[in-house]
């Protein structure tokens, strides 16, 4: 093994360790910071219905709230460990199967909006450095200046009014389309300006230079020598832009009457019921941190100035 | 770290004719503080009064009409306005604070204290930037300091990350090693050396910040986690009045309009600081 490998595979240790620790402060958070609650899905269901109190004693036996704290962490451990991810006290669903059921919207609106976002996201400052009109560099700054400072969910209501009230050309409720194209819109902005502005600065690096001191074309200096190099930095950003997706998919999700896991947390949120919330922290918490591992491992092999770190 | 990474390094990008637009930007800002401040002046009605004329038109009697409950739009926009900034403001401040602080306490104190802190920088990053906020919304109990605390603790990574990255560029600076062979202490250093020469990087990046909390507030406010209904916050105030989109849309446009064109210009701000801040920082470096 030659030291270049080692230093890589160190790296990556390095990264993996990094990423298990987060993994188990999420865990600990997940559990702790939504026991901080007060009241618990027993006493929202008592507000709302009519459980009796020896009724509510017992559904607090059967739950296992009126545990101390340490032994429910110690039981709910073990029991996420086998993958188990438990009951919903107020769906009287297993959360699995909540889960399954709200995934595929959340997915779908996600993905795509990332998938679309990406590809606008790289386009768009890509074709500003090929062909540095003002037009377009005005394009991209108006995508960044968009995704920073118009709210997402504002701009859901503003296509729910136009778009279905008054002009009815769609459903007000469980529209995917206007959506996916909203965040997609978001994630461009984002994507787009840190590209652009990494892009900027590799076109005033040595190398740049020096490949245009060869007579080479401004198009084969900018797809060659630029781009890349800018990418495997913008690689970073997938992690975060995951998140974005989710978070903006929340909101989508209400605006829109999508049936999510937006739209499941906050029900989960306001009904007090701990597990739900909790696995679905865990399981995004999770996705994200995959995400930037992963990345951050493609990004060491791709670039070998990274593996020093 | 990629953000330290992408936000030190990046540069402004030089936009042709965005001078007009800046110097409105500021203009919208200035005119947003008048309005905070003078709303009792400016406004026409009391902004928690009751009446029994619902989702009013704009017209006779109500500038901007009446939302759901009989409320004046118009009044209830310009005290909004003042909470609206003074919330958004409030977070970032409390995540400037926090940040900063925690991030050059844990730098002097050495590796492992770095270590853990930022592991828990990492962690906040994790999650869903909302998800902490609603985390910390429903842990604790629902009001204008949790809103503002939440907010201020899942922004504060931003404000870690510069810090982090600035103070390694000064710790490479002549004076902190002159500080070092004076005997001056590595706490010592952090705070009364370093911290005043990062301070133009700090507020730099509350102007970044500052737009983005105001914006969170209203997303919390619209998802019902956040300040109570009565108060009348630009997110508070769309989503009460979002559910009568068809009787009363202007309810609903006038508080999104106010929200997007000031979150806006503040943003146009934040740019001009950053880019006037750049100056000095570049000739800095090697």
């Amino acid at each position: 093994m030659n030291a270049h490998t080692r230093r890589l595979l160190l790296g990556i240790a390095a990264d993996l360790v990094r990423s298990l620790a987060v993994a188990a402060g999420i865990v600990v958070f997940s559990f702790f910071v939504l026991r901080m609650i007060p009241g618990d899905v027993v006493d929202i269901r008592g507000i709302e219905g009519s459980l009796t109190y020896s009724q509510q004693t017992a559904m607090r036996a059967e739950l296992g709230l009126d545990k101390p704290w340490i032994t429910q962490f110690g039981e709910w451990l073990t029991m996420i460990a086998s993958g188990d991810l438990g009951t919903s006290a107020r769906f009287a669903k297993p959360i699995a199967d909540l889960l399954a059921a709200v995934i595929p919207t959340t997915l779908t609106l996600g993905l795509s909006a990332l998938l679309i976002g990406t590809l606008l996201g790289v386009l768009l400052p890509t074709l500003a450095m090929l062909w540095p009109r003002r037009l377009l560099v005005a394009l991209v700054e108006a995508t960044t200046i968009w995704s920073i400072t118009v709210p997402t969910f504002s701009i859901g209501i503003l296509c729910v009014l136009v778009l279905a009230v008054w002009l009815g050309l769609i459903p007000a409720i469980g529209n995917l389309v206007v959506p996916i194209l909203i965040l997609a819109l978001d994630t461009a902005g984002t994507l787009a300006k840190i590209l652009y502005e990494d892009m900027k600065d590799i076109e005033r690096t040595e190398y740049v230079r020096a490949a245009r001191a060869k007579g080479l074309s401004r198009a084969r200096i900018v797809l060659r020598h630029i781009l890349p190099n800018a990418l495997t930095a913008a690689v970073a950003l997938i992690g975060l832009l995951l998140a974005g997706a989710f978070t903006g998919a929340i909101t989508m999700e209400v605006v829109f009457g999508l049936p999510g896991l937006g739209t499941l947390t906050l029900q989960a949120i306001k009904g007090r019921d701990y597990a739900v919330v909790q696995a679905v922290i865990i399981w995004l918490g999770f996705a994200v941190i995959i995400a930037n591992l992963v990345t951050d491992v493609i990004r060491k092999i791709i670039d070998p100035r990274l593996r020093s770190a | 770290m990629t953000l330290a990474t992408a936000t030190g390094r990046s540069r402004r990008i030089a936009l042709p004719g965005l001078g007009p637009l800046t110097a409105a930007a500021f203009a919208i800002v200035a005119v947003a503080l008048l309005v905070a401040l003078a709303a009792p002046l400016l406004a026409t009605h009391d902004p928690y009064a009751f009446t029994a004329d619902l989702n009013q038109p704009p017209g006779e009697g109500h500038l901007l009409g009446t939302d759901d409950q009989g409320q004046d739009v118009y009044s209830r926009l310009l005290y909004g306005t003042g909470l609206s900034l003074a919330f958004g403001a409030g977070a970032a401040l409390l995540a400037l604070a926090i940040g900063a602080l925690a991030a050059l306490l844990a730098l002097a104190a050495g590796r492992p204290a770095e270590w853990a802190l930022f592991g828990f920088v990492d962690l906040i990053r994790a999650l869903p930037g909302i998800l902490f906020a609603l985390a910390c919304v429903v842990a604790f109990e629902p009001g204008i300091a949790t809103v503002v605390i939440a907010l201020g603790i899942s922004f504060s990574p931003h404000f870690a990350l510069i810090t982090r990255a600035t103070y390694l560029h000064q710790m490479a600076q002549p004076y902190t090693a002159a500080a070092r062979v004076l005997g001056a202490g590595r706490l010592r250093i952090a705070l009364v050396h370093v911290l005043p020469n990062i301070a133009g990087a700090l507020i730099t990046q509350f102007a970044i910040v500052l737009p983005r909390c105001i914006v969170s507030e209203s997303v919390l406010s619209f998802l019902g986690l956040g300040v109570s209904p009565e108060t009348p916050t630009w997110g508070r105030m769309i989503a009460s009045a979002t559910p009568y989109l068809e009787e009363a849309p202007h309810a609903v446009l006038a508080p999104i309009l106010a929200l997007s064109l000031v979150t806006f210009a503040l943003a146009i701000v934040g740019n001009a600081v950053r880019r006037r801040s750049e100056l000095p920082l570049s000739r800095d470096l090697p």
